[in-house]
């Protein structure tokens, strides 16, 4: 008879879980996956380009309710789990559902953060966070003529981006001296801002919003710095909070997210946690790479934990990139150096041209890539080998192809 | 091209002219229509029968306006002909009221044409009242000159280039010919495949020269002498004399022989004095001992020498004992290293002679100041190359007029010589570019035209006097050197004696002099007298003569001395007796003797030559060779800075470690100056003692120190245009076809690079900055996105690209997204960076010629096949025999 696994949550990590677990085709599990979002699984890296109408919807659901029928998978959409019960080794949903696992996956992901301004409740005031708020945001976007963004980061900015190719004069709040800040330092954050510039958006840095204004929907946001921003829409961009608090309520631990080991396994050893829920050694993840990685690490260890060693989850550098058209970026490790003499930069301004490395004890330690983002996968490998260098560092900025082996 | 071309039609013309460098004096056809010059070597002329070097190859690269000097310049700021001249002269006329007319002087070139010369020596001997005319060629024929005076009593070349070619046995004294005459080693060396000729060669450095020699003896420094009193002994032990010529031609042997003998009385004592090895010598001596058919070509290595005269003279010693003189195959030869230094000798250029071959012997004075209608005729010799400047100095001389040189480079001790033309109160300067070290001292700068431009005559090597031909206008108000002096004549009141119309009147003139009161003939060897009475049209069509030129030799002589007969009183060739001596500056333990010389793709100071950038390309700075194991014991690598040093002067460098050099000596090209390098002008270096005899400078032996440069930072520029300078210690420059590199190193990090850029290239506002936090930095400046500036500068440690590939995006159109790129220095794909030019004619560099090597081509006519190197002047075959032979 088959163990019952279940799975809270269907967001891309699911998804790819699902993927593993299929290579191991007579794996011993009826999976159910209980979702309390109803659109399948997407992928939610896509939204940014909906929002900008670079892809509809359809295109970026990447496992339709189809799929999970034809590949015996059960899946409970718009049910969201309430409870479980360590002890009978069940889940409770929101539609008085139970549901008994042998083995129990947290992929519960996480969501937009709030900030700490006022009248956050007035209408038109959205997250950018899944289908259903791109939905929203789409629906209203042809009636807005303005909006502003919180929160300039990735997100932020892709959501300012697709509102603007809407024609929608757009405006980003953001809390640090500019955009980006945790993965350009300022020169590339000012190259980058500068284009957006030129592509219309519109910038209000190093302030934060005090208050939204208006009757119900809202019309303006008032920042601390005193000035005064009109807007039909508003997006909050800010950051994410870990959807943690059901796996925290069942006693399994963690500080931002819920705690497992680098087997992704929690306290309970019928529990697991993968994604962006997900908590190791103190670090959360956001990005794609070490996504794959937790759902590949328990797939495995679920369906062949004897006759293949499982190897455990490796932090490894990850670059990010940004999801707006034209526009070439790539980061990875530190951005600023604590000593500059440890940096190289080549700045190309008129082309918009900016590369920098950071190398601490002969290693690279970081590289900020704007404009031009040749090699960056080279410097992640040298990053990841701890390759000693030469003293040819300069040339390394000019990418692999200018470094005689 | 900037040159403005006589004609204005699409037709080709074509002028046959002379070649402005080495004393080959080959003959070059200039092809021209209205947008292209071409050159070509003259079929029909005797020197080279339609052959070229790479210098000449590259003439027409030479002949842009670019750097000219095209209107005169009254300190420093633009004038007029006649507002310059009349300061000058004014100047000039004061001076000589005050203080007598041995307070002015003329130093003038080998360079200048026969007719410039004519007209510089008559106004100063007869008309100012001075001898103070000296010329570079005291520099590089002073020697030869006496030498030849003492032995034949007449500064006569015996023999000719034929004589080369037909010799059995040829010894190359002190003569890279294979760099500095290189059709004359050309010659020799197809004449070397047609038939066994020996070749011997005496340098103490192993030279390109020694690529035919089947004998290469390294002597040490300055001994030539007593190798030939060596061999003057062993041929007078072994029965070798030829007693008959001794007995009919020559007075003196015994004399000679008993000196030589104390010195050298063995083979034994001479190897060891020479430092060579005992049977190499034998070797040596039994071949000019055994053949017939001997010539000896000598050159700088014998002449510039503080006994450069005996040197010479014991050369001509074993040519007289053995009378290989005056004979087909068989001659001393004396091989001149500028176009026109024997007609600079002929017309009198020189301060201890008068004119045409007369010397100031009161009969000689009567003559020439009868012929001139002298109103103030000089009576006594004048002040040679070294003393004249030494004068300058003290402020005994206190005008001076420099034409068609650059002293401050060339001269020995050359500081010393800017020293002297800083503190005078008049240096005149005429010249055809605009900025040379000795035109930034000068008060007054005259334009001169220049080849191509000028007509008039040079004699080369073997007597032969051509006529230089102009086939393009004078630029700007730029005038011919004859004419500005016959201006400035008329500006100091001789009128009438300075009226010429055009250079064949005072080739006329000069012709006529040279044979005027025959009675003196017998003294004279120079006589042209043929030429007296020669116009306008006739001269035009001058074709390529041998001196003696006379109505009973009207075609000219071939060979002088075969009928035995000399120029001296009783007839009769004088053996001089030589104690040979060692260089006056000896070096102390820890010293290194410094010898001078050419390179293969430049020419004196580099006024010319330094404008083609393909004459840059296979030696691009400046130097100092080493031998590997003096480089080990320093610490020095290849292509490691270094320092050279003595008394104050410093000369700084690229090293070369090779064995061709003898240990303990170095050796250090004579081209570079202060417009292409900061501190390496090689005449700072040498010390200005002269040989007694004729006042040529030691050139070949200086004592220096020398030193690894820790350089704190390194780099590369390039740019579209020339700057002055760097602010760095080092630097040199090299043209590249549009704008200049420039290599640089300092002891120090001191320059603020960026600043720097952008305060030097303020027009630019378009930069790619890049900067390594350990003091690196790499920046690009656009315009129009086109590349102007590229500027790499990096630690010690850090390797900075050599500039080939990025001279060759300098000025062109780049792609925005990839132009960073270039502050790599060179293609993300290394092979397609064709490397360090080897073949300098079709810029064929070291990656090609490798990368042919690994595809399997094993010799070098299939290399030329391939990549077409080495087919055109041929000077790169050593090189490319070295790169198959070290790839195999």
């Amino acid at each position: 008879m088959k163990k019952n696994l279940v799975v809270i949550g269907n967001g891309m990590v699911t998804g790819r879980f699902l993927d593993e677990l299929s290579k191991f085709p007579g794996h011993n599990y009826q999976i159910t996956v209980i979702s309390a979002e109803s659109s399948g699984t997407y992928n939610r890296i896509m939204l940014s380009s909906v929002l900008a109408g670079d892809a509809q919807f359809p295109e970026i659901i990447q496992k339709s309710p189809e799929w999970f029928t034809e590949n015996q998978v059960t899946l409970r959409q718009g049910e969201a789990v309430v409870h479980v019960n360590r002890a009978s080794k069940e889940v409770v949903t929101s539609k008085g559902n139970h549901f008994s696992y042998d083995h129990l996956v947290f992929a519960t992901g996480s969501r937009a953060a709030t900030i700490p301004a006022a009248n956050q409740d007035l209408n038109n005031i959205y997250p950018f966070r899944s289908v259903g708020d791109t939905q929203k945001i789409l629906d209203h976007a042809d009636s807005c003529a303005s909006a502003i963004v919180v929160g300039g980061g990735f997100l932020g900015l892709e959501a300012a981006w697709g509102l603007a190719q809407r024609g929608i004069k757009v405006t980003v709040i953001h809390r640090s001296e500019y955009i980006l800040n945790r993965q350009l330092d300022k020169t590339a954050s000012q190259l980058l801002q500068k284009k957006l510039e030129l592509a219309g958006l519109h910038f209000a840095l190093g302030t934060e919003v005090e208050a939204f204004q208006g009757d119900n929907i809202v019309q303006s946001v008032k920042l601390n710095n005193g000035s005064q921003l009109n807007c039909d829409i508003a997006i909050i961009a800010t950051g994410i909070t870990h959807n943690a608090e059901l796996g925290w309520q069942i006693g399994l631990g963690g500080t931002r997210a819920i705690q497992v080991d680098p087997l992704m396994q929690t306290c309970d050893p019928n529990i697991s946690a993968i994604g962006e829920c997900a908590e190791i050694d103190g670090q959360t993840f956001g990005l794609v790479e070490p996504l794959w990685q937790h759902a590949k690490i328990l797939a495995n260890k679920l369906c062949a934990p004897d006759i293949r060693e499982v190897n455990g989850f490796l932090d490894k550098p990850i670059a990010t990139k940004l999801k707006i058209s034209g526009v070439q970026l790539f980061s990875v490790g530190k951005v600023n150096a604590n000593d500059p003499s440890n940096e190289i930069t080549l700045l190309d301004e008129k082309a918009g041209i900016y590369r920098k490395l950071i190398i601490e004890d002969q290693k690279i330690v970081g590289a900020v890539l704007y404009g031009d983002v040749r090699s960056g996968n080279w410097y992640v490998d040298l990053m990841c080998s701890k390759t000693e260098l030469s003293n040819a560092n300069t040339m390394l900025l000019f990418g692999q192809e200018y470094l005689a082996a | 091209m900037n040159l403005i071309p006589v004609v204005e039609n699409q037709e080709i013309f074509t002028t046959d002219t002379t070649c402005p460098y080495c004393g080959v004096g080959c003959g070059v056809t200039v092809s021209q229509s209205d947008t292209h010059v071409k050159v070509s070597g003259d079929q029909e002329h005797p020197a080279n029968a339609g052959r070229l070097c790479v210098k000449g190859s590259a003439l027409h690269e030479t002949i842009d306006l670019e750097g000219r000097l095209l209107q005169p310049i009254v300190d420093g700021k633009s004038s007029t002909w006649n507002s310059a001249l009349s300061k000058v002269a004014d100047h000039f006329r004061k001076t000589i009221e005050q203080h007598g007319p041995d307070s002015v002087a003329f130093y003038l070139s080998g360079q200048l044409l026969t007719e410039d010369y004519y007209i510089a020596n008559k106004l100063m001997k007869g008309f100012i009242g001075s001898a103070n005319i000296d010329t570079n060629s005291r520099l590089c024929m002073a020697s030869a000159v006496v030498a030849h005076k003492r032995a034949f009593g007449a500064d006569a070349v015996p023999g000719c280039y034929e004589d080369l070619e037909m010799a059995d046995v040829l010894f190359f004294v002190g003569s890279n010919a294979a760099y500095a005459h290189p059709i004359v080693f050309q010659r020799i060396a197809k004449a070397k495949k047609q038939r066994d000729i020996k070749i011997v060669v005496l340098d103490p450095r192993r030279t390109a020269t020694c690529d035919i020699a089947d004998l290469h003896l390294p002597l040490k420094a300055g001994t030539d002498a007593f190798f030939y009193n060596g061999l003057l002994v062993y041929l007078a032990d072994n029965n070798k004399l030829d007693g008959k010529f001794l007995q009919d031609h020559c007075d003196g042997f015994d004399e000679a022989l008993k000196v030589a003998r104390e010195q050298t009385p063995t083979v034994g004592v001479a190897a060891s004095l020479c430092d060579v090895s005992e049977m190499d010598l034998l070797a040596a001596y039994s071949y000019f001992a055994e053949n017939d058919r001997v010539v000896s070509v000598f050159s700088q290595g014998i002449n510039q020498s503080s006994s450069g005269v005996d040197k010479g003279n014991a050369l001509i010693n074993c040519h007289l004992a053995t009378g290989k003189i005056g004979r087909e195959g068989a001659t001393p030869f004396s091989i001149t290293g500028q176009p026109n230094a024997m007609g600079g000798r002929e017309v009198g250029g020189l301060a201890n002679q008068l004119a045409a071959h007369m010397s100031f012997e009161p009969e000689d004075i009567e003559v020439v100041q009868s012929f001139w209608n002298a109103t103030r005729m000089a009576t006594k010799e004048g002040l040679k190359a070294v003393d004249l400047f030494d004068a300058v100095l003290e402020g005994k001389v206190k005008a001076i007029w420099i034409m068609g040189t650059n002293p401050v480079v060339s001269m020995p001790n050359a500081n010393k010589i800017k020293a002297a033309l800083e503190a005078c109160d008049m240096v005149a300067v005429s010249d055809c570019m605009a900025d040379t070290d000795t035109t930034r001292l000068a008060d007054v700068v005259f334009p001169a035209t220049t080849w191509g431009e000028k007509e008039g005559t040079v004699t080369n090597s073997e007597r032969t006097i051509s006529l230089q031909k102009s086939f393009a206008k004078s630029p700007g108000e730029a005038k011919h050197d004859w004419q500005i002096i016959a201006d400035f004549a008329k500006k100091l009141g001789f009128v009438e004696e300075f009226d010429y119309q055009d250079g064949s009147q005072i080739f006329a003139e000069h012709a006529a002099l040279s044979g005027f009161k025959s009675e003196y003939s017998h003294k004279r060897a120079f006589n042209i007298s043929q030429y007296a009475n020669i116009n306008k049209s006739d001269y035009q069509r001058l074709k390529p003569t041998q001196w003696p030129i006379t109505t009973s030799k009207n075609k000219g002589t071939k060979r002088l001395f075969e009928d035995g007969k000399f120029y001296t009183e009783n007839g009769r060739a004088k053996f001089i007796p030589i104690t040979a001596r060692l260089p006056k500056v000896l070096p102390h333990p820890n010293q290194f003797v410094m010898n001078t010389g050419r390179i293969r793709d430049q020419w004196h100071t580099m006024t010319r030559t330094g404008k083609a950038s393909r004459l840059l390309s296979h030696t691009s700075e400046p130097y100092v060779q080493i031998h590997p194991d003096d480089a080990d014991r320093l610490g020095i690598q290849e292509l490691d800075l270094v320092e050279c040093t003595n008394q104050d002067n410093r000369y700084l460098g690229k090293a070369k470690i090779s064995s061709d050099q003898r240990l303990g000596e170095l050796f250090i090209p004579m081209h570079w100056n202060s417009v292409f390098a900061s501190n390496s002008r090689a005449g700072a270096l040498v010390y200005d003692v002269v040989d007694p005899l004729c006042g040529q400078p030691e050139f070949k032996h200086s004592p220096v120190n020398i030193s690894k440069y820790i350089s704190q930072e390194q780099g590369l520029l390039l740019t579209t245009q020339a700057l002055e300078k760097l602010p760095t210690d080092y630097w040199s420059k090299i043209t590249l076809d549009l704008g200049n590199a420039y290599y640089f190193s300092d002891k120090e990090s001191q320059v603020g690079w960026s600043e720097w850029a952008t305060d030097t290239f303020s027009e630019i506002d378009d930069w790619v900055v890049l900067n390594g936090g350990d003091g690196g930095f790499r920046t690009l400046g656009f315009v129009e996105n086109k590349l102007r500036v590229a500027l790499l500068v990096g630690k010690p440690q850090q390797e900075i690209a050599q500039h080939h590939w990025l001279a060759s995006q300098l000025g062109k159109h780049i792609d925005l997204e990839q132009r960073f790129t270039l502050l790599a220095g060179a293609p993300g794909d290394s092979s397609k960076d064709p490397g360090a030019i080897v073949c300098s004619c079709f810029q064929i560099g070291v990656n090609q010629i490798k990368e042919e090597i690994n595809n399997g081509v094993s010799t070098v006519d299939a290399l030329g096949e391939k990549l077409k190197c080495g087919t055109n002047c041929g000077s790169c075959i050593p090189e490319l025999s070295d790169l198959l032979v070290n790839s195999q």
